[in-house]
């Protein structure tokens, strides 16, 4: 079950699952974050330094002392708050509803060859279309509000859930099924003791980049066309060239995808606490 | 070469056979042409008989052992088991050569899901299933993981969950095949020992023509495909064996009669 490839580690390109539990020794554990942190400190410091000399020009690139100071305005002003909830909710409410609806119809495909074979056109389909062109659709559907950006984050987010969530469910050795039918289990014991737990890594997997996703989804919603929320606030600060803020407002959207995606990943390692232990038993 | 034997596959009709198979065959349906795996196998098993199906790769052993559990049904003829037709119940109990351990549960809730997917509630089970524990060797490993264990000690756990149910039959499909020879051996003569202790009818699967000489009162010899049996050695001595018997003339004498079957000069 080592097929979790959705969500790899740039860095040593193993699946991000067993970051913790890949034990190479502290000395490389500590080497990490201390070298990331330096880098970070180098990279920073040569941009301020460029910018000062006027080697490259702040409109284009905004010195980072700027962009902190645009992003303790921007935490100071009360009215930011507002459009951070806009978008939270836009995300949340898509990423949740996206992966329920993903994890559903997944789990019909997986469990009915018949709605595998009747729907695998349209899943082919649907796995071709770059999902952002939808954004005008919805926002002519839903309107201008939070309704359009909500379902655009759904119908982006719900897809890698519901391919990860068949794959699993269809994915599960043949032999332990024969060992829970030699067992007299009914169909709905073989389900809930057996497929739905063997596909849980990769339902995560699939979770971890659906929700990646309803943020993207949200963001690009706003772009489209909105009345509040980050991605309209981005937009607007570009267009006024308030280079810094849209920088500062940048780096909160970072910071929310991290946030989100860290928690996801706890929630991950609690529930399938048994992947990163099998790939360390097995020295993956 | 010793003198010929009677064929002892199909016993006089006393009705005393636990498991009853006449002109069995298994035809799978596949893609391309029809796969014929088994051709007219009839056997009769005794309770409390030990015997081996043994027989090269691919020759439809596992097949057989699959319709005597009743996961699935022969293309032509009969078969019961204890006068029935085959299905899954508690009576018989199926092991892999995998220990197919599921990495959610700790050892215990490993063995205890027999009873967990009957329901069964008329018993102490978590006692009963201790008590297993203990028996194959693994006491105070119940509420580990299977990462923890050897593949020897998880091959022990799914002995443990196949003998829950305490089933008068056990198949066993190359349980301890994937294991290392010395393991394979310890784990052998155990489990001869509790299945002969409780008096129970075991079909041991298996190509290792000394662990069915070992192990084993009959053995029945396959040929490959379509799967037939070609002879049935029988090995007089009483169970449980210890390994001194395989240092034994009457042992070397059946391993070579086995040979012989399986190379194909056989003396019918
Ligand atoms: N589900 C299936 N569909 C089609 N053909 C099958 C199926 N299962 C087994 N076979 C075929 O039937 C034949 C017998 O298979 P079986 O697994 O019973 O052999 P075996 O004696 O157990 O072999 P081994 O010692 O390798 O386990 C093989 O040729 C195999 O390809
Ligand atoms: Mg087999």
């Amino acid at each position: 079950m080592s097929e979790r490839t959705a969500t790899k580690d740039p860095v040593t390109d193993k699946p991000v699952v067993q970051a913790g539990g890949l034990d190479s020794g502290w000395k490389e554990r500590s080497i990490g974050p201390i070298g990331a942190i330096i880098l970070a400190v180098i990279f920073v410091v040569t941009v301020e330094l460029l910018v000062l000399n006027e080697i490259l020009n702040d409109i284009i690139v905004p010195r980072p002392t700027d962009v902190f100071s645009a992003l303790i305005t921007t935490l100071s002003e009360g009215f930011f708050y507002r459009h951070l909830w806009v978008t939270t909710l836009e995300v949340l409410i898509g990423f949740v509803v996206g992966t329920a609806l993903g994890f559903a119809l997944g789990a019909l495909l997986g469990i009915s060859r018949r709605a595998r074979a009747i729907s695998y056109p349209y899943v082919v389909a649907f796995q071709g279309l770059p999902k952002v062109v939808l954004a005008p659709v919805f926002i002519t559907i839903f309107g201008f509000g939070i309704e359009s950006k909500i379902v655009m984050a759904i119908a982006i987010s719900f897809f890698p859930v519901l391919i990860n969530t068949m794959a699993g469910l269809t994915g599960v050795d043949p032999q332990a099924r024969r060992l829970m039918r030699s067992l007299n289990a009914s169909e709905w014991h073989i389900f809930t003791k057996l497929s739905l737990p063997s596909s849980l890594p990769l339902i995560f997997a699939g979770i971890k980049t659906g929700l990646t996703l309803a943020l993207v989804g949200a963001i690009v919603g706003e772009f489209v066309g909105a009345e509040s929320g980050l991605g309209y606030l981005l937009d607007v600060y570009s267009y006024q060239l308030e280079i810094p803020r849209v920088w500062a407002i940048t780096t909160i959207l970072a910071a929310m995808g991290v946030i989100l995606f860290l928690f996801i990943e706890w929630v991950d390692r609690k529930v399938v606490f048994w992947q990163s232990r099998r790939e360390l038993s097995t020295g993956m | 070469m010793t003198e010929p034997r009677p064929r002892t596959d199909v016993l006089p009709a006393t009705g005393a056979s636990i498991i009853e198979t006449r002109g069995l065959s298994k035809v799978y349906q596949s893609a391309s042409a029809p796969i014929e795996a088994l051709a007219d196998i009839s056997i009769d098993v005794r309770p409390g008989e030990i015997v081996a199906f043994l027989g090269p790769s691919g020759c439809g052993k596992s097949t057989l052992l699959e319709i005597l559990a009743g996961l699935i049904s022969p293309t032509s003829g009969e078969v019961t088991i204890d006068g029935q037709p085959p299905r899954p119940r508690a009576e018989v109990g199926l092991m892999f050569q995998q220990a197919l351990l599921f990495p959610w549960r700790t050892v215990l809730a490993n063995v205890l899901l027999p009873a967990e997917l009957r329901e069964k509630t008329d018993r102490d089970w978590k006692a009963r299933a201790h008590e297993l524990i203990a028996m194959v060797g693994l006491e105070g490993w119940a509420e580990k993981y299977h990462w923890e264990l050897s593949g020897g000690m998880q091959q022990r756990v799914a002995l443990a969950r196949v003998l829950l149910l305490d089933p008068e039959i056990l198949l066993l499909d190359e349980p301890f095949g994937a294991l290392d020879e010395m393991t394979r051996e310890t784990l052998d003569l155990e489990m001869m020992r509790i299945a002969s202790d409780a008096g129970k009818t075991v079909v041991l699967v298996t190509h290792n023509v000394y662990e069915a000489a070992l192990m084993c009162d009959r053995i029945f010899v396959f040929t490959p495909r379509p799967g037939r049996i070609v002879g049935v050695v029988e090995i007089d001595e009483p169970q449980p064996r210890g390994l001194a018997f395989s240092t034994t003339t009457e042992f070397g004498e059946r391993v070579a009669q086995v040979r012989g079957l399986l190379s194909g000069d056989s003396d019918e």
